[in-house]
Order: structure tokens, then C-alpha cells, then sequence
């Protein structure tokens, strides 16, 4: 089997665009949050998130795939860009049969059908933008990212949630293994509309003012929006083209608690069986993993769950730890996504973000190794992102600094 | 891509369970009669006024999954948990008192299941009560529904299946290229059966989307445009060796799958499909399975009513599969959208086992069974799939091995 590797990386989130710009807001510990401007939030009894703030589209995308995509999509596509430049496969490097586009989301162009509904409930059916409507297609996030590039393979969108990015990545990961494409353009990509607000308002899962993963004083998760993308490659693409390698794709490992369709089983069994299946085949042990970003969203139901899964998997050889949702929200299906790029970045530089507003540890989550407030320096090889999602996904993905990893194994026949 | 299908089970206009549905496939005018009728029971008739739908009709839950622990649950997540228990039970893996002992348990069984619009009815239900109310009154217990994957995730918690849930949005191609999905994780030992296909719902938004486009067909079903379907269908399908193994029956096995994307020619087009894409397909899918195009039998087609995705289908077919019939399964159960692959699937197993292969589209009638069917579907997009079936005997010969 071939191995996999990342070579460009695309960022739109709440901190910044681009690599370097989210690289250094979330080293350098800064907050994505503030009061929610995109909707009218009076009605509620929460007022923050994490909006992406100074996207404009014509920055990235030309006229005509303004007009005809909603924003998820925009941005989507913006980060593709952003990654294939980094790649160097820019201009109709990408086209062709043998380039797939598979992304994740979780409601993807939530927001143009909640304007046109709002239109219709408000003003009649009559109402509504009706070229509108051809964009509300989930379908069309990677049909909109392929048609950017030119590319003319596998089309795919997996909403799976709030583990949409690594499901994305992984199957990505599966597809350039079993020959079916050489290059792929991955990630996912989310925008926080008012319905997905008051629903987690409404299921007291929303903090007033700030995320704070593993602290005795959290209060829940901030929603957040972005779209993180990754140009995954096949190592014969990377050695015709002299291309190089940002960090290796080693695998990942997939579960599902089918025990509530929001909260994980108070076991962890799940999340530990996709923690140890994104291990599974790598000729690795717990014992090289330097680093795991975890799902760490703030709410009380999953850090101590999380906690306990990271105990059980890694027992005295604790990695590293920090939940990057304290700075960027909770970005739903693309959170993992937008921390799958946070994770090479780590590999590169080896820098490991912090997870800020931490004022004193939850007891339940006191074994853990967090980087607290500030960021640290730590020789990260290999890093574990992990993910949950509603319907008890659980999704957990394996990266490394190029040239740690042995060779994949190959499957079973 | 050597797949076995060990088992079957749908929620349709035809009732629930494959035996209803093969029933009614035997007699496909009688079957076109039942499924279409002009008095939705789902859509606001004051609303709608007279309108064409295939829906569930009938449709009890509490007959599948008893009375309580799904009053939160939406139409689609009961259609898809009672096709799930039907499928589960047709391939001998559990029942009503569960797993069968000895064989297949809990962490063994996954899900790859396809929706297009699947959370659009509960995400109009909210947002009404958003809009037309305040935000702060939406029910809690319904926002999860909200979210694509919960129907599926439901199916998982309600069956107790532990292995991987994955699901797909491809438009119209979704439950074709769940049948990727579900290879995919087996060939990487994630699970050794899923359940396989999707799922779909009559709903009013999409109703007033679709009219609004102006692509529907007249009530009277004369006429260009499509005419929304429902249900859901799910297939159990496991690596062949292994299905033989554990000695479970097979229905039919898939040998290939191929799929592509041609964007539309025109900018500012978005919908739009290119027969290209639906070549490059059947020719992936043909590869994969080692078969010539000599070797089909018949085509169970993507043909839904819409005059360009349709001639688009009809142009890419004669030149990749020339003089292969084409029958139009969506010709009995309307448009699924994201189901619509697992029901074509469905209704080609049925016409292996000897149910007419009905309506032809194209080409002359079969004298006897299918033996290689090629399943195809066309997204809106420009994006296609396709899945090359055969019946299960070593006979078939033909890209037999695993």
C-alpha cells in the first residue's frame, strides 16, 4: 500500500486565513470569540461565537462562483486554493480523472436555506431568491471545489457531523490506497446559522462567553465556522512531481457508540476503539504518540469522558494534550478539519497550541498532560486528532512528520 | 469489488420488507398503479392542491417499532430503522431476541447509508417554529434531527450496531456510492457486514423547492418532470468468502463500481449532467468487475423524467452499452433521490430471481433472467456512479473471484 501524505495545507476559521495567519493566532493563544453579528441572537439567552470575521469571496473565488455558491461552499473552496497553491498545483495541475474531492460538513449551505425559508414563512412561497435554491445541495460542496480545479473524479460529502473532517481525510486517505485516485482534496467546511445557534442553546450546551476544555468552571462550547482543507497525495504523485511532503497520513480508526445520538457512552468505549483502531496496523505503540488534539469542546458531558478514554488507550505514557476549540469554537464538521491542519502545523514547527481560558483543572480531567494558557515546544512526531459527533460517531485520525512512520501494511486479502 | 448481498429489507409504497416489495415487482403495471396517487398523505393538500407522489402510504411505525422510544424521531429515521430490522432479519443476522448465536455480533455490523434531503423536513419544522415564533422555542429533543447523520446514528443506537456509521450525500448517486463506502470498510477489516443503501421522505420544503424549479411532473403524470418518491432500502452486504462462510444465502453479488464527474460547460450552470461522466462510470464499474459490455444483460437506469439528465443517461448508455436494454426502476416508485441506488438495486435482484424486467426504456425484452445488471445513477450535478450486479451463482463465472 502506498503511503499518503499531506502537501498543502488551506485555512478560512474565526482566527485568521491562511496557514501562517492560523498558525500564529492559535500559538500565540488568541480568542476567535465574539458577539454574534451574522443573526439576530436577542431572542436567546446566548450572544457568542466564533464567526469567521474578514472573509470576502471575490478575494478567492471569481464572479460567476460568487454567484452561483453559498458561502460554506465559498469558503470551501477559498481553502482548496489556498492548499493547492502551498502544493504547487496550482492552474489545471489538479484537473483531470484522477483528482477527487471529498469533504465534510455538517449542514453545509445551512444558510441559504435558512434565508429562503425565512422568505417563505415570512413573505409567502412566492418569495425567495429562486436562484437561490439549485445552491442549497449539500451534494454541492465538493462539486463547487471540483469545478474550481477542474478535477473529474469521486465527488463525495461526508456530514458526519462534528468528526465530518477526519471522516473526510480518512476516506480520502482509503481511496488514494486502494488506487482509486492520486490526489485529493479533503477537509471540510461549516458556517454557524441560526438554527444550529439555538439548537445547541436550547440543549444547554452553549457557554455565555467563553470555551473553557477541562476547567472545573466550563460551561459548555462556543459554536464556531470555517473550512480547513488538505491536499492529500499519494507518495508516487509526491516523488514524480518532486513535491514536498508537510506530514504523512498513517490512518484512522472509526466507531460508533450507538448509545445516544448526542452524548458519548460514559465509558468511552467507542472513542478508546477508534482511538486504538487510528493505531492498529501502524507498527506503533501508545508509546510514540507525542501529541493528541483532543475533541476538548467544554461541555460536561464530553471532557471527562475524554479524559477517561485518553487514560485507558495511553495509561502512564500520556501524550500532550490541547483542545483548540477554546480559541476557534466549536466548528462542527469542520472543527476537525481546521485541527487536522493545526496538528501538521504542530509536526512542522513543533509547537503545541495552548487551550486558553484554563483557571483550575476539573479533578475528572486532572490526569491529563494539557498545554494550559501558552504554547509549548514539544518534538511532535506522531499526533492523534480525535472527534466525536452526534449519532455517536467516533472518529479518530493519525498524522505524522514525514519519514516516522513504517511503511503501511498491507490489507488482508 | 466482490460483494455479497445476504439480505434485503425496505420501507416502499409496496409495504415493508423484501417480500412485499418482490411481490409486487411480479406485476410491475399493478405495482405503478399502487405507488401513484394524486392525494399525498404527507403534503399540505391546501398548500399543494392537486399533487403526484409515491409515498409510503399507510405508513404505521408502531407496526415496526413498536410504541414507544421514537416519538422524537422523524419520518425518515423510522423508514430507515424498519428497513434496517428487515434487512438485519432477511441476512440471518439478528432478530427480535437479537443477534443470532454463532453468528454475526454487534461490533461486526456497520451502516453506509445515502441521503439527499434528509434532514430538510426537520430543518423546516424548526425553523418555522424559528421564524414564525422565537428561536428559544424550538423543541430540543427535535434538533438532532436537524443534522444529516442522526437518521442513521438512530439506526445504529435502535439496532445496536457498533461498527462504523458512515453516511453519504452524493445527490442522487448517494446510495450507489454507499456500496463504495461499505467495500471500502470492509476491505480494511472495520466491519464484516453493513447495511447498505438509504433513505428518502415526501416532504413540503422539498415539494416547494422542486415546484418552485418548475421540475416537476403535472399531477396527471403526463409529462416531462419528476415525481417525488419515499422510502428507504437497505442490503446487506459482506465480503463473498465471508458470507459463504458463515453459509449465509446470497441474493446477488456486486462486482464493480465506477464513478466521475463532468462539470457543466456553462459557468453559470449548476445543474446540469454530462454523458462523459456516465460513460466513465459504467466503464470504471465494468473494469472493476472484468466484464465487456457484451456481457450485461440490462441496464437498470437512472431515468427520473428530467428531459436533460434523461437524454444525457440515454446518449452516454448507447455508446457505452450499445443495444443493452434499459429498464427505468423510478418508473414504479417515483424519485429517491439518495435511496434511489439501493431501490434499483433492489428491483434488479428481483428481476434475477424472475420478476419483469419492466418498463423498458430501451431495447428489446429479456427472454429470461438477468444475470449481469449494471445500476446507474446521475446526480444533478454532473456527477454519476455505477454498479455492476450479478446473480450469485459460481455459473455467472465471469469475474468470480474474490
Amino acid at each position: 500500500m502506498q503511503r499518503v501524505f499531506v502537501t498543502g495545507l488551506g485555512v478560512v476559521s474565526p482566527v485568521g486565513h491562511g496557514r501562517e495567519a492560523f498558525g500564529q493566532a492559535l500559538q500565540s493563544g488568541r480568542s476567535g470569540a465574539a458577539p454574534i453579528a451574522g443573526f439576530d441572537t436577542s431572542s436567546m439567552d446566548r450572544h457568542v461565537g466564533c464567526e469567521v470575521k474578514g472573509f470576502a469571496a471575490r478575494d478567492h473565488l471569481t464572479r460567476a462562483e460568487v454567484r452561483r455558491m453559498g458561502r460554506c461552499s465559498a469558503m470551501a473552496v477559498a481553502a482548496a486554493r489556498m492548499a493547492a497553491r502551498e502544493a504547487g498545483l496550482e492552474g489545471d495541475a489538479l484537473a483531470g480523472p484522477r483528482t477527487s474531492v471529498i469533504l465534510g460538513t455538517t449542514m453545509g449551505e445551512a444558510n441559504v436555506l435558512g434565508q429562503l425559508e425565512a422568505s417563505w414563512f415570512h413573505q409567502g412561497e412566492d418569495a425567495g431568491d429562486r436562484d437561490a435554491l439549485p445552491q442549497y445541495g449539500t451534494t454541492l460542496l465538493p462539486i463547487h471545489v471540483a469545478r474550481a480545479f477542474g478535477a473529474r473524479g469521486m465527488v463525495q460529502t461526508l456530514p458526519a457531523a462534528c468528526a465530518a473532517g477526519n471522516y473526510a481525510i480518512g476516506y480520502a486517505l482509503d481511496q488514494i490506497r486502494a488506487g482509486r485516485a492520486d490526489r485529493v482534496i479533503t477537509g471540510a467546511s461549516e458556517v454557524i446559522e441560526k438554527l444550529q445557534y439555538a439548537g445547541f442553546v436550547r440543549l444547554g450546551a452553549m457557554a455565555p462567553e467563553k470555551c473553557q476544555p477541562f476547567d472545573a468552571g466550563r460551561r459548555g462550547l462556543l459554536l464556531g465556522e470555517g473550512a480547513g482543507v488538505l491536499i492529500l497525495e499519494s507518495e508516487e504523485s509526491v516523488i514524480r512531481r518532486g513535491a514536498t511532503p508537510l506530514a504523512e497520513v498513517g490512518g484512522y480508526g472509526l466507531a460508533c457508540d450507538a448509545h445516544h445520538i448526542t452524548r458519548p457512552r460514559p465509558d468511552g468505549a467507542g472513542s478508546a476503539l477508534a482511538m486504538r483502531r487510528a493505531l492498529e496496523a501502524s507498527g506503533l505503540s501508545t508509546e510514540d504518540v507525542d501529541f493528541v488534539n483532543a475533541h476538548g469542546t467544554g461541555t460536561p458531558s464530553n471532557d471527562p469522558v475524554e479524559t477517561k478514554v485518553l487514560a485507558d488507550v495511553f495509561g502512564d505514557h500520556a501524550p500532550v494534550v490541547t483542545s483548540v476549540k477554546s480559541m476557534l469554537g466549536h466548528c462542527m464538521g469542520a472543527a476537525s478539519a481546521l485541527e487536522a491542519v493545526s496538528c501538521v502545523l504542530t509536526l512542522e514547527e513543533g509547537w503545541v497550541p495552548p487551550t486558553i481560558h484554563h483557571e483550575e483543572r476539573d479533578p475528572a480531567c486532572g490526569a491529563l498532560r494539557l498545554v494550559a494558557n501558552r504554547a509549548e515546544r514539544h518534538d511532535v512526531r506522531v499526533a492523534l486528532n480525535n472527534s466525536l459527533a452526534f449519532g455517536g460517531y467516533d472518529a479518530v485520525l493519525r498524522l505524522a512528520r514525514p519519514g516516522v512512520l513504517p511503511a503501511p501494511a498491507p490489507l488482508a486479502a | 469489488m466482490r460483494l455479497a448481498i445476504t439480505g434485503g429489507g425496505s420501507v416502499s409504497p409496496f409495504g415493508v420488507g423484501r417480500a412485499a416489495f418482490e411481490e409486487a415487482l411480479a406485476t410491475p403495471d399493478v405495482a405503478a398503479a399502487r405507488a401513484f396517487r394524486t392525494t399525498s398523505e404527507v403534503l399540505d393538500a391546501e398548500r399543494v392542491g392537486a399533487s403526484r407522489t409515491a409515498e409510503v402510504w399507510g405508513w404505521d411505525p408502531s407496526a415496526h417499532l413498536g410504541k414507544k422510544g421514537h416519538r422524537s424521531y422523524d419520518r425518515l429515521t423510522k423508514f430507515l430503522i424498519a428497513a434496517a430490522k428487515h434487512a438485519l432479519a432477511d441476512a440471518g443476522i439478528k432478530d427480535e431476541d437479537g443477534f443470532r448465536e454463532g453468528r454475526l455480533g454487534a461490533s461486526d455490523v456497520g451502516i453506509c447509508s445515502a441521503t439527499a434531503y434528509g434532514s430538510l423536513d426537520a430543518i423546516t419544522e424548526l425553523n418555522r417554529v424559528a421564524e414564525l415564533e422565537a428561536p428559544r422555542f424550538i423543541n430540543p429533543s427535535r434538533f438532532p434531527n436537524t443534522v444529516i447523520n442522526a437518521a442513521a446514528g438512530y439506526v445504529s443506537i435502535w439496532e445496536g450496531l457498533t461498527a462504523p456509521n458512515t453516511t453519504i450525500v452524493d445527490g442522487n448517486c448517494g446510495a450507489l456510492d454507499a456500496v463504495l463506502a461499505a467495500d471500502t470498510h470492509l476491505v480494511n477489516g472495520r466491519g464484516k457486514a453493513f447495511l447498505v443503501g438509504g433513505g428518502e421522505v415526501v416532504s413540503d420544503a422539498l415539494h416547494l423547492g422542486l415546484s418552485r424549479l418548475d421540475v416537476l411532473a403535472p399531477p396527471e403524470g403526463e409529462g416531462p418532470g419528476l415525481t417525488m418518491g419515499e422510502g428507504a432500502c437497505y442490503l446487506v452486504m459482506e465480503r463473498e468468502a465471508a458470507a459463504r462462510s458463515r453459509g449465509a444465502t446470497l441474493l446477488g453479488r456486486v462486482l464493480g463500481y465506477g464513478n466521475a464527474f463532468e462539470p457543466p460547460l456553462e459557468a453559470s450552470r449548476i445543474v446540469d449532467a454530462r454523458p462523459d461522466a456516465i460513460v466513465r462510470a459504467v466503464e470504471m464499474a465494468l473494469a472493476e468487475a472484468s466484464l465487456d459490455a457484451g456481457d450485461v444483460d440490462v441496464v437498470a437506469g437512472a431515468r427520473g423524467g428530467l428531459a436533460r439528465l434523461d437524454a444525457a443517461e440515454a446518449e452516454a448508455l448507447r455508446e457505452v452499452l450499445p443495444g443493452v436494454p434499459v429498464a427505468a426502476p423510478k418508473a414504479l416508485q417515483g424519485e429517491t433521490f439518495g435511496a434511489a441506488g439501493a431501490f434499483a438495486i433492489a428491483q434488479a435482484l428481483a428481476w434475477m430471481k424472475g420478476a419483469p424486467v419492466a418498463p423498458l426504456v430501451a431495447g428489446e425484452p429479456l427472454k429470461t433472467p438477468p444475470r449481469v445488471v449494471v445500476v446507474t445513477a446521475v446526480g444533478f450535478y454532473g456527477n454519476a456512479s455505477a454498479v455492476v450486479l450479478a446473480v450469485p451463482e459460481e455459473a455467472a463465472g465471469r469475474g468470480a473471484q474474490e
